[in-house]
Formats: C-alpha cells, sequence, structure tokens
C-alpha cells in the first residue's frame, strides 16, 4: 500500500507544474465554493436574525386560528382577548425553554399634521421587551442603532417613530405632535395625538411612506380595546422552534384555544426568497466548480496516461492487475483532490481571516443603512466539499484510468 | 537427456499449433504461421532470426502478454488461452520475469524499489521485498547503486536492475526479448553472462531473443526465426508424453 503511495506521490511531482495547475484550479475552485457558502451563511443568519432579533419578532408568533388568512380583511374579528392572553402566559410560563414572550397589536389608520394626511399602518409593541429580544441578537448590526432620534420605551406610550418616507412626505421632526386616527374595534372614529420619536427605515421598500411604530398601550388605546393580534415568543435556542410549536400547539388547543402558531421562517417571506435565490446561485457556483475540477482532472490523468503508456505497460507486464492500474491513477487523483482541497481551505481561511481584518461594509438590499460586510467559516461545509472533491477527482479519473487499464500490453510495451 | 528428465512432468512452455495475425487495414500480417515448440525447466533458449522474422511476437505469447490467433499456448502444462486476465496477471507475477529491450525501469522508482516491485505486486511485505531485492542487485553487481534512480544509471547497469527484477521472484521462467538490443557490445555479452551464469546457478529457464548471431557462441539451444516460422532448432525437446495424452493429439 505504501509504494503505491509512493509511486503516485513521485509521478504527481514528476510533472510538479502540471499537478501544481491541477492542484490550484481545485483549490480555487474550493475557495470560491467556500467563500460564497460562508458569505451565503452570513447573508442567511443576518436575515434570520433580522426578523427574530433586530426586527424583535421572536421565533414563533400565536395567533387566532384564521387571522393570517380570513383576519386579512376584518383583522379585529381575530383578535386575542384578555383571557385568550392570559391563558396563553400561563401555558409559556410553564417552559424554561422560552426566553420571553411579547403581545403585539397591528394598527391601520390615517396619520395627519393637520394639513393633510395618509394612511399608515403600525405596530404596537411593548418596547421593554422588544428591547430584550433585540438585546439576544449574535450579529454585528444588532448592535448598531437602526433609528435616527430617541428611543421608543414603556415611559413615553404616546411617543412613536414613523419610516423615513411617511415623516419626509408629512414633513414631521422629531418632537412634533401627530394626530392618528382609525376605527375603534367597535367602528367609532378614534383619534389620539402621538409624540414623534424617532425615524427608520423600512425593511420593505414598499411600505417606506406608511410604517409606524406605536406603544402597545397607544395601539389598543386607538382601537379601544384590551386585546392583540399575536403573542411574539423568544426561545433561548432557536433549534427547538419547531418542537416547540409542536408543543405549544398541542397544550394550547387542550386549553381550549383556538389558535394557530407561525414561525420565523414561515413568517418572513423575504427569507426563504432570498435563501432560494442564494441556493441557485449557489448550485451555480458549484457547477462551475465541478466542471473545472473534472475537466482539470481528466486532463491531467488522460495527459499522465499518454505519457506513461509504456509503464503501464510494463506493470502490466509485471503482473498488475487491471483494477490495480485503475487504482494506481485513482489514488494519484484522489492526492490531486486532497493537495486541492487543503490549498483550497488555506484560500478560503485568507479569505475569511482577510474580511474579518478589512471589516468592509456594504448596503445589502431591503437595508438602507452601511452595515459590515461579513463571511463566515463553515466548518462542517469545507468538510462537505472536501468530500465532494476528493470523490469527484476520483471519478473524473476513472474514466481514462479504465481506459489505460484495458490496453494491450504489448502495445503499451511498444509505446515511445 | 531432456526428454528423460521431462517425462511424467508437463514441459514449462509448449505451444502447439500457434498463429499470430495482424490486420493492418485490408492486409493482414501473418507473424506466426503456426509454432510447435516445447522448452523445458532450466532451459536456456536463444531465438534469433532477423528483424521482422516474429522473435517479439513469440516472447510475448510466451509471456502471455499477447494472445495467439490460433493454437494453444500451455504454461507448466496449464492452458493460458482462457485464463481471466486477472488469473494471467497472477501467474505472469509467480512464474514469468521480463527483460525489456528498452529496460522498462520505472523511473520515479530507485533501483532497490524497482526491484522490490514484483514482489509487492505479489503482496509480500517491504521487509522481505526489500531483503531479497538487495540480495538480487548485489548478484548483479549492483549493490553500490541501490538508492538511485535509473536516470542516473548507465544503460548496462539499468539492464541489471531489469535483471534483478526479473529474478527476485524466483521465476522460472524469464523472457528476455533483444535485451541487447540498446548496448554496446561490451555490455551486451556481459548481460548474456550474467544470464548464462543465473541460469546455471539458479536454473531459471530463459528465453533471450537477438538479431546479432555474435552473441549465440556460448548457447547450445538456438532457435532461428524465419518468416514466422522455426527454421531451425538446434536442440528441440519434445513435449512429455504424458502432456500429449492430455492434450489429445498425437
Ligand atoms: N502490432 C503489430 N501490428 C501489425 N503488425 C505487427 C505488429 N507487431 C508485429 N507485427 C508484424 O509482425 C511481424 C513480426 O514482428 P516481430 O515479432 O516484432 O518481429 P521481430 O521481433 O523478430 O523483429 C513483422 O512483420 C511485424 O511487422
Ligand atoms: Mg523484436
Amino acid at each position: 500500500m505504501i509504494t503505491w503511495f509512493k509511486l503516485a506521490t513521485r509521478n504527481l511531482f514528476r510533472n510538479g507544474r502540471r499537478s501544481l495547475f491541477t492542484v490550484m484550479a481545485i483549490g480555487l475552485g474550493f475557495a470560491a465554493v467556500n467563500a460564497l457558502g460562508g458569505f451565503t451563511a452570513y447573508i442567511f443568519t443576518s436575515l434570520e436574525d433580522s426578523y427574530i432579533h433586530i426586527q424583535g419578532n421572536g421565533h414563533m408568533s400565536i395567533f387566532k386560528k384564521g387571522f393570517l388568512n380570513e383576519g386579512k380583511l376584518d383583522p379585529t374579528r381575530y383578535l386575542l382577548n384578555e383571557e385568550d392572553v392570559r391563558v396563553i402566559d400561563e401555558v409559556l410560563q410553564a417552559h424554561p425553554e422560552i426566553r420571553i414572550s411579547t403581545p403585539e397589536l397591528n394598527i391601520s389608520g390615517l396619520v395627519s399634521n393637520g394639513e393633510v394626511s395618509t394612511i399608515f399602518l403600525a405596530s404596537g409593541r411593548v418596547s421593554s421587551k422588544v428591547d430584550v429580544i433585540r438585546s439576544r441578537s449574535r450579529t454585528k448590526v444588532g448592535n448598531m442603532q437602526l433609528f435616527d432620534g430617541e428611543p421608543m420605551s414603556d415611559e413615553t406610550p404616546n411617543g412613536l417613530g414613523m419610516s423615513q418616507g411617511l415623516a419626509d412626505q408629512l414633513r414631521f421632526k422629531q418632537g412634533d405632535t401627530v394626530v392618528v386616527m382609525a376605527p375603534t374595534v367597535n367602528g367609532q372614529i378614534n383619534a389620539l395625538d402621538g409624540q414623534m420619536l424617532q425615524t427608520f427605515n423600512s425593511p420593505v421598500e414598499a411600505l417606506e411612506d406608511k410604517l409606524m411604530l406605536v406603544s402597545l398601550e397607544f395601539a389598543q388605546n386607538l382601537y379601544d380595546t384590551t386585546s392583540v393580534d399575536r403573542i411574539n415568543v423568544l426561545l433561548n435556542d432557536g433549534l427547538l422552534t419547531e418542537s416547540m410549536r409542536a408543543t405549544l400547539q398541542s397544550e394550547l388547543v387542550a386549553r381550549g384555544l383556538d389558535i394557530e402558531i407561525k414561525t420565523w421562517n414561515e413568517l418572513s417571506t423575504f427569507y426563504t426568497k432570498v435563501k432560494n435565490m442564494f441556493d441557485v446561485i449557489f448550485l451555480f457556483a458549484f457547477l462551475i466548480v465541478f466542471t473545472i475540477v473534472v475537466m482539470s482532472v481528466v486532463n491531467t490523468v488522460g495527459m499522465a496516461i499518454m505519457e506513461r503508456t509504456r509503464e503501464i505497460g510494463t506493470l502490466r507486464a509485471l503482473g498488475v492487475k487491471r483494477r490495480g492500474i485503475v487504482g494506481l491513477f485513482a489514488l494519484e487523483s484522489m492526492l490531486l483532490g486532497l493537495f486541492g482541497s487543503l490549498v483550497g481551505v488555506l484560500l478560503t481561511l485568507a479569505v475569511w481571516s482577510s474580511i474579518a481584518t478589512l471589516e468592509p461594509t456594504w448596503i445589502p438590499p431591503q437595508i438602507t443603512r452601511r452595515i459590515p460586510l461579513e463571511v463566515y467559516l463553515v466548518p462542517q461545509e469545507m468538510l462537505w466539499s472536501m468530500l465532494a472533491l476528493l470523490v469527484l477527482s476520483l471519478l473524473a479519473a476513472s474514466l481514462p484510468a479504465r481506459k489505460a487499464a484495458r490496453m494491450e500490453i504489448v502495445g503499451a510495451l511498444g509505446h515511445v | 537427456m531432456n526428454t528423460i528428465t521431462s517425462i511424467g512432468t508437463a514441459p514449462l512452455v509448449e505451444l502447439r499449433r500457434v498463429t499470430r495475425h495482424y490486420q493492418i487495414g485490408e492486409n493482414p500480417v501473418i507473424a506466426l504461421k503456426g509454432i510447435d515448440i516445447t522448452i523445458q525447466a532450466r532451459e536456456f533458449v536463444a531465438i534469433w532470426g532477423p528483424s521482422g522474422s516474429g522473435k517479439s511476437t513469440l516472447c510475448n505469447l510466451i509471456g502471455m502478454l499477447d494472445s495467439p490467433t490460433s493454437g494453444t499456448v500451455l504454461i507448466n502444462g496449464q492452458e493460458v488461452n482462457d485464463l481471466s486476465d486477472n488469473a494471467r496477471s497472477e501467474l505472469r507475477n509467480r512464474t514469468i520475469g521480463f527483460v525489456f529491450q528498452n529496460f522498462n525501469l520505472v523511473p520515479v522508482l530507485s533501483a532497490l524499489e524497482n526491484v522490490m516491485l514484483p514482489l509487492q505486486i505479489a503482496g509480500a511485505s517491504s521487509t522481505v521485498a526489500r531483503e531479497r531485492a538487495l540480495e538480487r542487485l548485489t548478484e548483479v553487481g549492483l549493490e553500490k547503486h541501490v538508492a538511485h534512480r535509473p536516470a542516473k544509471l548507465s544503460g548496462g547497469q539499468q539492464q541489471r536492475v531489469a535483471i534483478a527484477r526479473a529474478l527476485v521472484t524466483d521465476p522460472a521462467l524469464v523472457i528476455a526479448d533483444e535485451p541487447t538490443a540498446n548496448l554496446d557490445s561490451g555490455n551486451a555479452r556481459r548481460i548474456i553472462e550474467l544470464m548464462l551464469n543465473i541460469n546455471a546457478s539458479h536454473g531459471t529457464a530463459f528465453v533471450f531473443s537477438t538479431h546479432d548471431q555474435r552473441l549465440l557462441e556460448s548457447v547450445k539451444r538456438r532457435v532461428l526465426m524465419q518468416d514466422g516460422e522455426i527454421g531451425s532448432d538446434s536442440h528441440p525437446t519434445r513435449p512429455a508424453v504424458q502432456t500429449r495424452i492430455a492434450g489429445g493429439r498425437p
């Protein structure tokens, strides 16, 4: 066995430049796939973190059954009332896996500066609890201030935030008094005064001139209700999302509640779309690398076989079986794949560490602020690529190697 | 004498009505036209004749590197035509050593590693292989060159390494097709002497081919090839009686 390794390695060094090129091609391919993989990991993590923590939605949300479908037209008919919320809280309290839960009421209506008014959509939330959720963010963006002005706070229930586009439209500045109007759950028109605390950027461009942020108290006062439309739940461990959903679902139904639970990835359609898109991009990148690796290995092994035809004849004459010849070239290409992967690991580490050192920033879609661009190190992805490249090199070599093994011995020996 | 010693045992090599045709485009080339030859263990046979007379084709058939168009090749009484490629490879590895015209050493292996190779193909441990290879290299007078790669050796030295490699598995037969064609006359003579000495001391049978008549002086059995036929055989041996019966031929 050692002999064959020796033979394979020495043969690789025999045409060192060609082997080097192949190793570099494999290494660059490896690094390309893994750097892209590290970037997509960063994107996915950021999107996930953004939805769950930064936007304060938690891992899952509990709704009255039908709120998300039928409730679109008449949301006030599908609210969780005080009693529902009390029972839900009771059930949630019993689970130490739950970090925190917070109620939310989304409202819509008209916002006015006294001269003109326009439609708004606002979520009413409990600031202190949202802050707890936000503080659990693991990303660099989570530590950044994503608004201009003062933070929302439980102490200022009339304080509100506005997307920049909406504020510009109505010429609101920080500290201005804002008139907010909406029909109550009973159908009467209600109006409240709020105070501008901050502006922020809508995560969805189309809503840049419509979004507002208010306290839960404000939202409930405006709608003249004590109900909410959802309870957001943050877990200690996001991996438990699916199992906790099932557990809570059955426990809540057992308590006689007609509810449905949606997880963050079901609610964040943007995440799913971006993930699908990147999966396709990744597939393309992988196919390109796949082609490069297969072509360079086929070429290298093919050339080696041409050059060493007489040697193959000699080995066969000395008694090496056909599968021994296949094995020898398979071993050589596996070594190419292995060295290539190792070079790839080094290149990936180089990319990763230089990005970690240089800390470049960028403005990704759907965010209007400059944020750090990162490439994550994903060891298991590197392991998989290594395995894939080894198998790939092996398969790529097996075709020319098989042909070499079936050569006529006499013909091979006479080859010059 | 040969006839007597071989009674009751199959001869080392036996070819019956062996032909070998090559097809080049439309025209068939008949390299061998029905060869009958028997070679006993411990024999030293020189196959000589002009270029193109079929010497190499004959050597390749005896060495199981090639298959005949018709006729039968028997090694130790066993028909080898129908053996699988794996079985032929194993048989070659165990019973036949090869020495080639252009040495055919593996360039990335040292002299020692080249000689070890046939044993390692057979699955021997490197310790055993190393020991035996060293013995063989000493026998051919190359104990000082064991670590050299082929490129660092002269032609004569390379052919000695090849002979050591051919002998390392203690084969019954060594086939050397024009082993001296790429050597000067002094080296050529020394290689023939080395092979004769090994034949005398170990009893290894040799089949060696040459187109150079001057190298035949000390060889007893000389087979002359002419146009794909045996023109003359100075000391022909007959196949053993039993084998003839077994083979069903008169
Ligand atoms: N692979 C081949 N294809 C076609 N003809 C061949 C081939 N090998 C040998 N021959 C022909 O067979 C004949 C015998 O060749 P060979 O055995 O090499 O002779 P020698 O070794 O005595 O020079 C020659 O006419 C040669 O041209
Ligand atoms: Mg010849």
